[in-house]
């Protein structure tokens, strides 16, 4: 007969207490194995802040622009050269170029939106003070205005419709609180 | 918490190369900024006219050489700390000799060579200073030796005679 037969998981009947460890007496009822703990530093968020996603969001964009646009570029470019016929080196420089030409545009453009997007949803947190749906919405707006607002009213304002729009569809789909506030 | 702040490696890259297109785009936009204030005619709307449209033109190619500059060096730094199963100031130089190097690629062989030294030289001196400052940023919590305090040497000169 060992030493720990007449002693339940809980350590509640005592046979050898000596050789109990003193973290088996407590109640299990008082574990909350239901929610996931975390700890958290002093004064911390829940979510992680827009500053610490804004380099990942323009990092994933300008490479993903790079990948789209270098796609692009390959293809144009092997059909132009097929069409106008080069051979060997020189259609592999050209659709060297226009790769690189056409990725290091569309992976520009869009990083610049990115920052945009980023830089104005920063601010508008600061400016808040909090950081919620509308600072998303408003800052898609704003980056549609300013993204074309060199090319005149019209256009300007047909960017801010879209950026509204975009960045409202992604809010409808994924933010927790609308969703609970048509259920 | 500082040594989570940064990502692990693989999306590490991304966030490099995000955070050199940043820089790249402010710091070459306030650049292309001035230069296209002085190179406009004079007048103030035609300046600053035509320093939003320098803006528009260069900014962007500025931030996309940053942001190549960014993932390549990233790219190597992960490859490195991957193969090498370590992190330290070496794999950066060596990142910033190999970033060099194939960044001039398309000038041959000696422009490699030349532009893997610079970046290797510029990217050591990065790392002297990182060293330099986190040496001087923790003397602040060296421990007090008892040896140095004035009783304690006393003690220890009286008993050795």
């Amino acid at each position: 007969m060992n030493d720990y037969d007449n002693v339940s998981a809980y350590g509640t009947t005592r046979g050898r207490a000596s050789t109990l460890s003193p973290y088996l007496n407590f109640d299990p009822s008082y574990l909350d194995t239901q929610q996931p703990e975390f700890i958290f530093p002093e004064g911390a968020s829940r979510q992680r802040g827009r500053f610490e996603l804004a380099f990942s969001q323009i990092g994933a964009s300008v490479m993903g622009g790079a990948t789209i646009g270098g796609a692009t570029g390959l293809y144009n470019g092997i059909r132009q050269t097929a069409l106008a016929g080069h051979t060997g080196k020189l259609r592999m420089t050209q659709v060297l170029n226009y790769t690189m030409k056409q990725g290091a545009n569309v992976a520009s453009s869009l990083g610049v939106i990115a920052v945009m997007y980023s830089g104005t949803g920063v601010l508008l947190s600061l400016a808040r003070g909090s950081d919620d749906e509308v600072n998303t919405v408003a800052s898609g707006a704003i980056t549609g205005l300013l993204y074309k607002s060199s090319a005149g009213l019209k256009t300007c304002l047909k960017g801010g419709a879209v950026g509204l729009a975009l960045t409202s569809a992604y809010c409808a789909y994924t933010s927790d609180r609308i969703r609970n506030f048509f259920k | 918490m500082e040594e989570y702040s940064r990502e692990p490696c693989p999306w590490r890259i991304v966030d490099d190369c995000g955070g050199a297109f940043t820089m790249g785009v402010v710091g070459g936009g306030v650049f292309q900024a001035i230069k296209g204030f002085r190179n406009a005619p004079s007048g103030i709307q035609r300046r600053l006219l035509g320093s939003l449209v320098t803006v528009k033109d260069r900014a962007p190619i500025v931030g996309g050489n940053f942001a190549v500059w960014g993932g390549v060096f990233s790219t190597f730094d992960c490859t490195l700390v991957y193969l090498r199963k370590k992190e330290d100031p070496w794999n950066s130089i060596m990142s910033g000799a190999a970033t060099g190097a194939v960044l001039a690629a398309r000038n041959g062989i000696p422009a490699m060579a030349g532009n893997a030294l610079v970046g290797g030289v510029l990217l050591a001196l990065i790392e002297g200073a990182q060293i330099l400052i986190s040496k001087i940023g923790s003397e602040q919590f060296k421990p007090a030796s008892p040896m140095d305090l004035d009783y304690v040497k006393g003690f220890a000169e009286g008993s050795q005679q």
